[in-house]
Order: C-alpha cells, then sequence, then structure tokens
C-alpha cells in the first residue's frame, strides 16, 4: 500500500514538474529579432538605422513552411524589429513574393516615410496599382504605409525580386505593431488568417526603446 | 405603531431624503459619459443622467429598507422562535407599491419614446449656416478604418477629420467581417458589415482630438484597431485639411473604386 501511495506521488511530481517545465519554456521562448544596424547617416537630424527584411511566397522553414513571411538576414521568419528611439530606419525589403492585390486600394498609396515615397528597384514612387501588390508593410500608429510591388511571371533574377527602400521617422520609446494590408493568407477566412494573424508571418512588432 | 418604531421610520426616512437628494444634486453636476462632442453625445448624457438621478432615491431606499429590516426585525441570539409579523391583505401597501412600480415603468417608457423620437429629428443645432450634410464613408478592414470624402472627390484618409459646422452623415461598411465603428465621445456605435451600409447622422457641437476604436471582436488585432486621432475641427481648418489630403492622395486617387456605399473586393483579393 506503502509503496503504490509512493509510487503516484513520484508520478503526480513527474507529471507537474513536465507541465511547469512546458509552461516555462513557452513563455520565456523569444522569436528571432530583426535588430536595426547602426550608421553613420543621418536625416533631419535624427540617426539612421537600417533594418532589411524579405518577403516569400513561403517561409520554407519552421513551424509553417508554406506560409508566406517575412524573413530576417538569416532567412528565419521575423517580424520583430528592434530599433532605437528618435532615428530613421532605413528600411530595405527583398519583395520576392507575387501580386494578389490589395483589398483596399488605398494601402497602394506610400504614405508616413520620409518624402511620402519609396524606391523600387532604384525608381522614386508614391503609389503603385493596387492589383500588383504582393504585401504592405504598414504601422497604424505611426502612420507609414507602403506597397510592396509583387514580381512578375517574366521578371528577372535569382531569385527575382524588387529591391524596395524608404526612410520613416521612429518616435520615442513604445511598441508599435505592423501588419501586412494585402489579404494574403492564402485558404482562410477572407484571406486573413493563418499568416496574417500570426507574429512573426505578416504581422509584427516595431519595438523602440 | 410603538413610538420607538415611528422615532425609527422618520430618522430613515430623513436619512434617505437626504442621501437621495445629495446624490441627485452630484449626478447633476458630475460629467457623465460619453460628453457633449455632438448632439447624440449631448442627448446620451442627458439620458444617463435623468435615469441615474430617476435610479438613485430607489437605490438608497432599498438600501434603507434593508437596514430597517434588518435592524427591527432582527432576532435576538436567545428568541426560542421566530415570530416576524406577517404582512398580509394590507390594500395601503400593495397600492402603495403597484402605483410606485407602475408610475416609475410608465415613466421611463414615455421618456425613453419621448427621447427617441426626439433624435430621428433633424438637429436644431447650427441652423443658421447652411447644414448640408458631409457624408463620411468608414471602411472598416481588419485592422483598420479608413474614411472616405465623396463630396471632395471621394479622397481617402487614415484618420477622421470632420468639421464642426456641419451635420455629419457616416456611411459604415467592412471589406471583410463584421466591425463596429465606436466614436466613444460622439457617441456613435455603428456595426461595419461586409456589403451593407449603415449609416448614421451627428451634429459636432465640440472640436478636440478624440479616440475611435472598434468594439467589435474581429480577429488578432482587435484590440489595436483604434485611432486616438479623430479630430472635429473648425470649419476652416477643415478646408485646409481636406486640401493637403487631396494633395497627398493624388498618386492613388485613379485607383480607387468610384465611390460607393458598399464595396466587393476582387475575388483574387481574398487570398484564396
Amino acid at each position: 500500500m506503502r509503496l503504490r501511495v509512493a509510487f503516484l506521488g513520484l508520478a503526480l511530481i513527474i507529471v507537474g514538474a513536465g507541465i511547469a517545465l512546458f509552461v516555462t519554456l513557452y513563455l520565456i521562448k523569444t522569436p528571432p529579432a530583426v535588430t536595426a544596424a547602426t550608421t553613420n547617416n543621418s536625416v533631419e537630424g535624427l540617426p539612421v538605422v537600417n533594418v532589411t527584411l524579405t518577403t516569400v511566397g513561403a517561409a520554407g522553414t519552421g513551424p509553417h513552411p508554406n506560409w508566406v513571411a517575412y524573413l530576417n538576414d538569416n532567412g528565419d521568419p521575423s517580424t520583430y524589429i528592434h530599433a532605437p528611439a528618435n532615428s530613421v530606419i532605413h528600411m530595405t525589403i527583398n519583395q520576392q513574393d507575387s501580386a494578389s492585390g490589395l483589398r483596399n486600394e488605398y494601402f497602394g498609396l506610400v504614405r508616413g516615410t520620409v518624402d511620402n515615397s519609396m524606391k523600387v528597384n532604384g525608381k522614386t514612387m508614391q503609389a503603385i496599382d493596387p492589383t500588383t501588390a504582393a504585401h504592405t508593410f504598414t504601422i497604424p500608429d505611426l502612420g507609414v504605409s507602403v506597397p510592396l510591388l509583387g514580381v512578375t511571371s517574366d521578371q528577372q533574377g535569382n531569385p527575382p525580386q524588387n529591391v524596395v527602400e524608404f526612410d520613416f521617422k521612429v518616435p520615442g520609446p513604445g511598441l508599435y505593431r505592423w501588419q501586412c494590408f494585402v489579404p494574403c493568407g492564402a485558404g482562410t477566412l477572407y484571406g486573413n488568417g493563418g499568416p496574417m494573424q500570426t507574429l512573426g508571418y505578416m504581422a509584427g512588432e516595431l519595438v523602440v526603446s | 405603531m410603538p413610538p420607538r418604531r415611528r422615532t425609527l421610520i422618520n430618522i430613515i426616512a430623513g436619512t434617505w431624503a437626504v442621501l437621495a437628494a445629495a446624490g441627485d444634486i452630484a449626478l447633476n453636476s458630475l460629467p457623465l459619459p460619453p460628453g457633449s462632442a455632438t448632439d447624440i453625445a449631448g442627448s446620451e448624457t442627458q439620458v444617463i443622467r435623468i435615469l441615474a438621478m430617476m435610479a438613485w432615491p430607489i437605490f438608497v431606499a432599498v438600501v434603507a429598507g434593508l437596514v430597517f429590516t434588518l435592524y427591527v426585525d432582527r432576532v435576538a441570539p436567545d428568541a426560542r422562535e421566530f415570530d416576524a409579523q406577517t404582512l398580509r391583505g394590507n390594500s395601503r401597501v400593495q397600492t402603495m407599491w403597484i402605483a410606485g412600480s407602475t408610475t416609475i415603468v410608465l415613466g421611463v417608457a414615455i421618456f425613453g419614446t419621448i427621447t427617441l423620437a426626439n433624435d430621428t429629428t433633424v438637429p436644431t443645432v447650427a441652423q443658421a449656416v447652411p447644414n448640408t450634410p458631409l457624408e463620411v464613408q468608414v471602411i472598416a478592414q481588419q485592422w483598420y478604418f479608413t474614411y472616405r470624402y465623396p463630396s471632395f472627390g471621394g479622397f481617402e484618409s487614415a484618420h477622421l477629420v470632420i468639421p464642426s459646422d456641419r451635420e455629419i452623415e457616416f456611411h459604415v461598411t467592412s471589406l471583410d467581417v463584421t466591425h463596429s465603428f465606436w466614436f466613444f465621445a460622439a457617441g456613435v456605435k455603428a456595426d461595419a458589415v461586409p456589403e451593407h451600409d449603415n449609416s448614421v447622422d451627428m451634429q459636432p457641437l465640440k472640436t478636440g482630438t478624440y479616440r475611435i476604436e472598434c468594439s467589435e471582436l474581429c480577429g488578432i488585432w482587435h484590440g489595436s484597431m483604434s485611432d486616438d486621432n479623430a479630430q472635429i475641427v473648425s470649419a476652416g481648418d477643415f478646408n485646409t485639411w481636406a486640401q493637403q489630403q487631396q494633395q497627398l492622395d493624388a498618386p492613388i486617387m485613379k485607383f480607387l473604386p468610384p465611390y460607393s456605399h458598399t464595396y466587393v473586393p476582387a475575388p483574387g483579393a481574398y487570398g484564396s
């Protein structure tokens, strides 16, 4: 009888410890972040930092290899951007996905960036045809929204891509969520499920400190 | 009735009267939500104030009755048996109860009906100026509200800006799931339903910066679907802003769809 009780107690302790370990590992797990790289440049007296991301039609790695994603330099899905306060982020996005079109055409407009413009493969643009958008990089609370031109089937390169560059000002410390406004979550309700609702894929956070 | 009991009733009644009057005076002067930024908000605030002033004396009376009962009809620890009086066949109490309840319920019903009837009439504020309603379309999508101004060429904005001198006619719709446009300070809450046009009129009364948020659970970023920079501005400031916005929107104007009360995005825009 005593042996049975001891065995039961030991089993409960093991199960409890396992649950505690699972919860702890879940809570302390942090996704890969993209940290802005400092430069010697300045815009309007503010220091410029560089951030580079890549957008692809399929992440190819991680728990959802078939989802559209923003990737960091290591090729991992990542939408956590760390940047210093009161700076200008020079964003470079290597856009490698094809167009699926905007639901709200207004997001074809570039706004909130320095000069309200972007450069696509070196060409300055203020808007794109909304049907040619593959994704957007939009930070609602900062008023920043940049449409990302989709690659075409006849586009050259390996892989074919559109290099989108723009600058935007970052205010004081805070957490600013950002997302894509092209409903690119294929196969989900209104295209807004899956990667559109998952941090690390088409929704992210800009951590300013 | 024993003199002691009558004295106690008088004390409680007096306390009730003082607390009820003090509470109603306070409620009459407190800045209750949603405020007076628009005619609708002012009307809602007035309704809340009146109902609160009606409810407060009743609440105090219930508490006073409870205290009275607990004190007078309490059972002594050494009492052998419970012998509280049974109230039966007291026509005076029954009449007062039925008459009071009926008066309160009918009063609230009449008051509500009159308020609703008044809210459906054209606002009487600022009638001195030509008050053609300014149509503003609210377009909801996961997870952002944008706004179109058909009388200014149909430009679109990421922030709501409206003039204080004109009646506003909101037309609320959605491009994906159901949202709810909640302009709290204006007293406006309207569901944004795909392929439906939900309209609501209001007359701004106070300039200022206000918050707008979605009040319908609409997905993971529902909690972030808000804007703290909605503005009610003077007519001059609004015209200046509209001109600036038209210039900013110029590059996208040729791509915006013709203004419509509802939109049905192309199947290709559904990501499936």
